[in-house]
């Protein structure tokens, strides 16, 4: 309490806002007034350049250091409102009746006309000032996700790889993979030759080759050509999110996602076996060629990655 | 890499040709009667300026034998074919043995468990050369014991390869986690240079095994990488709290976090 008395909880039906003792806090209600709309005019600055930061794609710390600034800005403009322009209590209420009747409420709003005057126009500046703080962020942190971030459409890269009939397979550095290369519980990452510095379609792309076996592996009917000298060949991008499937358990014989732990199982088809993937692993058909590389016998047979729309 | 220089000392860079040379000699002079503990394809040594593989000398062979039936017969049998409680160790080649003696996960201690933990060895390095030697006699195969030469390393290079074959598991701070049905990857704290080589190269338990996929650079990269970086890293925010994730991370900053925030709002809600 600015003037050092203390006051009775008072019943706020009662309570004259009027009074200069409930009306501020603040020794100096103009100073104050002036004080938070500087805050408030700082922080829509702040909310400004973080929508420009979105819209133009500036560096994440400008996003994050406008978009900190304003919001604390804004902030603290509200907390000092509270505790130095707002009526100091305390104030009790009653339990009563829901709604008022009409009587109380045409003097409610004769009561609040007659102190427009002072209290509600002398706070107007400061409404505006917050409101067009919250309005830029509103616009620019909900608003420009949607026009800015949704980006283009897909196209065909849902459904298509850059495997083809006879994509050599190629780790990342370009390295051809020939069949005495690898030993048994080896694996390697690996993408069609040409694509593998691609950084746009890296991704979808990307495929996991494990040397399961000497022999050949026949991981489903229909497939018995499909792996040849124990080389396996599946789609890393996890069904269930689209994490890279990067764990393999040689002794397990299991694919593992480092994301939701999802396990697929190498020697039959990659299906599920644990976890929230729903559909097993796409297989990359492949073969030996004449000198003794791995190529693929043509692409995916299905769209690789977590389901979509459309599927 | 010290530990080799020690045990081979200069008797086996220079003078190894000339034991070969001499070895072989004998085989023709005697028809090929006697090949010897050291027979078979593989040779004494091989590799290059990155990467140089040595075995362990012959005349470990009867120390690491007896070795072998005090503390591995019972489960592995006597000459390492394996039994129904222990794979067969049969061609699995010195380096393999070296890593899992070396790193106390052999003898085990426990032969049921899932996977065998890391805990001090029980055999010192010496004896584990031996034991090496003894297994592969039997049937003399790749890879032996690395020896890598981590000073041309290129940390850089190390790192993406770490990021790319063995962060999956090991977690990109090499504290390691949990995997499936009860297994996990180890941390990668502990480790020497020649245990992180011996495992690329040889994919103990359900790890994959890193041949010919990856040039003895491209290992002498992530040998590097993990013993210098991984295992000394440079922790500019403050606190790695274990670098074990999310989870250690999100209670410091619920309970410093939250904790502040309670101070900001019991502030705010006091009266002038």
């Amino acid at each position: 309490m600015t003037d050092g008395t203390d006051h009775q909880p008072m019943p706020i039906d009662v309570a004259n806002f009027d009074d200069p003792h409930l009306q501020v806090a603040a020794v100096d209600p103009e100073r104050a007034e002036r004080a938070i709309a500087v805050y408030f005019f700082i922080g829509m600055v702040g909310m400004g350049v973080f929508g420009a930061a979105y819209w133009q794609n500036w560096k994440p710390w400008t996003l994050g250091l406008s978009l900190g600034v304003g919001l604390f800005f804004i902030g603290f403009g509200l907390s000092a409102w509270g505790k130095y322009l707002m009526p100091q209590g305390p104030f009790t209420e009653a339990r009563h009746a829901l709604h008022s009747s009409l009587a109380e409420r045409d003097a409610i709003a004769a009561a609040l006309t007659e102190r427009t005057g002072v209290v509600v126009r002398r706070r107007s500046m400061l409404l505006g000032l917050l409101g067009a703080g919250l309005g830029i962020f509103g616009i620019a942190g909900l608003g420009f996700p949607l026009l800015r971030s949704l980006g283009p459409l897909p196209g065909k890269a849902l459904t298509k790889t850059n495997w083809r009939k006879g994509s050599l397979l190629v780790d990342g550095n370009g390295r051809a993979i020939h069949r005495d290369e690898i030993d048994p519980g080896g694996l390697v990452t690996v993408f069609p030759a040409g694509y593998e510095n691609n950084d746009a379609t890296l991704a979808i792309d990307q495929t996991v080759l494990i040397r399961a076996q000497t022999g050949p592996l026949v991981t489903e009917p229909g497939r018995a050509t499909w792996a040849p000298d124990g080389y396996v060949a599946y789609s890393k991008l996890c069904t269930h999110a689209g994490c890279p499937v990067g764990l393999y358990e040689k002794e397990l014989r299991l694919l593992v996602c480092p994301c939701h732990q999802s396990m697929f199982n190498i020697d039959n088809g990659a299906v599920p076996q644990f976890g929230p993937a729903p559909r097993p692993l796409p297989q990359l058909p492949l073969y030996i060629d004449e000198s003794g590389f791995l190529r693929s016998q043509s692409g995916f047979d299905q769209p690789v990655g977590p389901g979509y729309f459309e599927r | 890499m010290s530990r080799l220089r020690r045990a081979f000392s200069s008797r086996l860079l220079l003078p190894g040709a000339v034991v070969v040379g001499v070895a072989l000699g004998g085989i023709i002079a005697f028809g090929g009667s006697a090949t010897g503990a050291s027979g078979g394809g593989a040779p004494a040594s091989y590799g290059d300026s990155a990467i140089f593989y040595q075995y362990p000398p012959t005349s470990y062979v009867p120390a690491g034998q007896a070795l072998f039936a005090t503390f591995c017969s019972s489960c592995h049998g006597s000459r390492a074919q394996g039994t129904y409680r222990a794979p067969n160790l049969v061609g699995v080649g010195a380096g393999t043995i070296d890593f899992w003696v070396t790193t106390g996960r052999m003898p085990a201690e426990n032969p049921n468990a899932i996977q065998a933990p890391r805990k001090p060895a029980r055999l010192n390095d010496q004896q584990a050369l031996e034991v090496a030697a003894f297994v592969n006699s039997l049937d003399p195969s790749k890879p032996g014991i690395p020896n890598v030469n981590v000073k041309d390393a290129n940390l850089a290079d190390g790192a993406d390869l770490y990021s790319l074959n063995c962060a999956a598991c090991h977690t990109i701070t090499g504290a390691g986690d949990e995997l499936a049905f009860g297994t996990y990857a180890p941390s990668l704290r502990a480790a020497t240079v020649t245990q992180i080589a011996e495992a690329i190269r040889t994919g103990p338990g359900n790890m994959p095994r890193f041949s010919g996929n990856l040039t003895n650079a491209q290992v002498r990269d992530v040998v590097a990488y993990v013993a210098e970086t991984i295992q000394h890293p440079a922790n500019p925010g403050g606190f790695a709290l274990g670098g074990v994730g999310p989870v250690a991370e999100g209670f410091v900053a619920l309970l410093f976090g939250v904790g502040l925030l309670a101070l900001v709002g019991y502030w705010i809600g006091e009266r002038s």
